[in-house]
């Protein structure tokens, strides 16, 4: 079974596949792109489910720090998700230039927040969580997002 | 392990990397208006001091800056490593390396010992107060990835051409330019593009540019080697023009050869990004792409012809160093405004798209590019240095405006508080 830091860094691969299906598509128009954009929605919010209702959890209990890596996360997580609601906007209105530069913006916000999990949250939670690490992979496998 | 990187109360302020930023195009157009006046003839001569000046007018004052600038901002991102008293360091060294540079473009003109020492305190002091500070926040790493091995093996490079530096600059204060003197020149060049520059560029491209573009990820053998590859080929270098200068084309072909294979590796890596998008940034990085390979083959030949220092400078430093820099800086900037306003509070912020003007990012491209091209053919013919030089100015103050656009929103929003909402980031109701 692949190990915390593993499953969601590949989680975060899939997400990335789908963003640029999701742009390309909308290169041509953006009433095509709606779907895929749904689908890296919820993609996107099953990820951060899986860290905010799982991974995180069980780190913040391991280590007793809330306000620490977790609550940085968690914020970027909301402006996150409030940027994915604005593209979805930007599709119903048909506005080209408004999508683009939300999705531009997205994907730098995430890839820089990715970088920060990757290189920092993921090998701190795999060294405290070790023990627990296939049952929590279990956990975040299983999940079924609210 | 430091997690400074992950807290928002902690995270560098916005002001730390935007006033290198700021100042950056300034020197741009500084060096802009100094080859105006030039003739195309002293450019060919490395060692004239209107080279000398017009060649640190862009490395100190613009190289240096934006990359010194971000990796205050990149590091706890990157490597989640926080430089120790950023606003005191970044303060410092921004207003020492000011006066320094300033000074010495000034004290070298005009031979003016008083200003040559200036700058000497300037410079020293101000490199060393932020290379230590990003030394010791490299030392707190424990992640020790392929971009943090690079960014800390420029580090070394980069406290090294600044001793040199200081050295070369206090023969000038001391009057007395021997053949030492040219043999320090030559390893501080050589090592100031190939060990600083390139390989803080080759260090942060491996996370960048799969990340932003989609592109395929980089295979571990040149993650884990190559830079170790052209630091060793850089001390073989060295060596043999120390000792046997006549097998220093050995050294040379080493380090071109694997910079070479790095310059086509991100051209193919491009072509398979999985982003769409073709934005001004993705023409830096392919011109920036060709410009390497250029510039790793010119290099070689150079061993022949020696006279064409203007041609190595216009590739090497102003296609590769500066496209990739440019480039870099159309992201970073707006990106940071946005990150800073959402961070605390503003939602209705425009895009970062919105912020860039992008016709006129596109137009900044194009008169770089024609610039850079009109300077390798002033070799030729010596008529074009003035038209490539008033186009590279234009280009720069184009640059400018595109940095400042993004500051003004900033600033304009903290004014105005156009929606202060922090109810996006209160904690859930269970």
């Amino acid at each position: 079974m692949s190990t915390i830091k593993e499953f969601l860094s590949a989680d975060h691969s899939k997400c990335d596949e789908i963003f640029a299906k999701m742009e390309e598509k909308a290169g041509e128009s953006l009433a095509s792109a709606r779907e895929l954009c749904e689908e890296f929605k919820n993609e996107t919010e099953k990820h951060f489910q899986m860290e905010e209702r799982v991974m995180f959890l069980e780190f913040e209990n391991k280590t007793g720090m809330t306000q620490g890596p977790t609550a940085m996360m968690r914020q970027e997580h909301t402006q996150m998700r409030a940027l994915m609601a604005q593209m979805l906007e930007a599709i119903d209105a048909d506005n080209k230039d408004r999508f683009f530069g939300l999705s531009e913006t997205l994907m730098i916000l995430l890839q820089q927040h990715n970088m920060k999990e990757e290189q920092m949250l993921y090998p701190m939670a795999q060294q405290h969580l070790a023990a627990d690490s296939d049952r929590i992979v279990d956990m975040m496998e299983s999940l079924i997002v609210e | 392990m430091e997690l400074a990187g992950l807290s928002t109360d902690q995270a560098p302020p916005i002001s730390a990397p935007v006033r290198f930023f700021l100042t950056a195009p300034l020197f741009g157009i500084l060096a802009g208006f100094l080859i105006l006046f030039s003739d195309a003839n002293t450019l060919m001569n490395r060692y004239s001091i209107e080279s000398i000046v017009i060649t640190h007018a862009i490395t100190i004052g613009f190289l240096s800056f934006i990359m010194l600038g971000s990796m205050t901002q990149m590091l706890p991102v990157l490597a989640g490593a926080k430089m120790p008293k950023v606003e005191l360091v970044t303060k410092s060294s921004y207003f020492l390396l000011v006066i320094g540079v300033i000074s010495m473009l000034f004290g070298l003109y005009t031979s003016d010992t008083l200003f040559n020492i200036i700058a000497f305190i300037g410079l020293g002091g101000g490199f060393l107060i932020i290379l230590t500070a990003t030394a010791l926040s490299l030392k707190t790493v424990v992640n020790f990835n392929a971009t943090v091995r690079g960014i800390s093996t420029s580090m070394v490079f980069a406290f090294l051409i600044v001793f040199m530096g200081l050295y070369l600059l206090y023969s000038y204060i001391i009057n007395d330019i021997d053949s030492t003197h040219m043999v320090v020149a030559n390893v501080h060049s050589v090592w100031a593009v190939f060990g600083f520059a390139v390989i803080l560029i080759i260090g942060v491209t491996f996370q960048v540019l799969p990340m932003f573009y989609v592109a395929p990820k980089f295979k571990a053998f040149c993650k884990k080697r190559v830079v170790w590859l052209i630091s060793i080929g850089l001390i073989i270098w060295l060596i043999l023009s120390a000792y046997f200068e006549e097998y220093t084309l050995f050294g040379k072909l080493w380090i071109a050869m694997f910079v070479w294979a790095f310059a086509t590796t991100v051209w193919l890596k491009l072509s398979k990004r999985r982003r769409p998008i073709s934005d001004v940034t993705v023409w830096y990085w392919r011109s920036a792409s060709i410009f390497l390979t250029l510039g790793s083959f010119l290099w070689i030949f150079d061993e022949y012809f020696k006279h064409e220092y203007i041609v190595m400078v216009a590739i090497l430093i102003g296609g590769f160093i500066l496209s990739i820099i440019i480039g870099m800086l159309y992201k970073i900037v707006p990106f940071l405004v946005w990150f800073h306003l959402n961070g605390m509070g503003y939602m209705s912020i425009p895009t970062i798209n919105e912020m860039i003007n992008k016709r006129v990012a596109q137009i900044q491209f194009v008169l770089f590019i024609a610039s850079l091209i009109g300077f390798i053919f002033s070799f030729y013919m010596p008529n074009l240095l003035q038209v490539s030089a008033i186009s590279f100015i234009i280009s720069m103050i184009l640059l400018e405006y595109n940095v400042i656009a993004p500051v003004l929103v900033y600033m304009k929003t903290k004014k105005t508080k156009p929606d202060f909402d922090m109810s996006m980031f209160e904690a859930p109701k269970e």
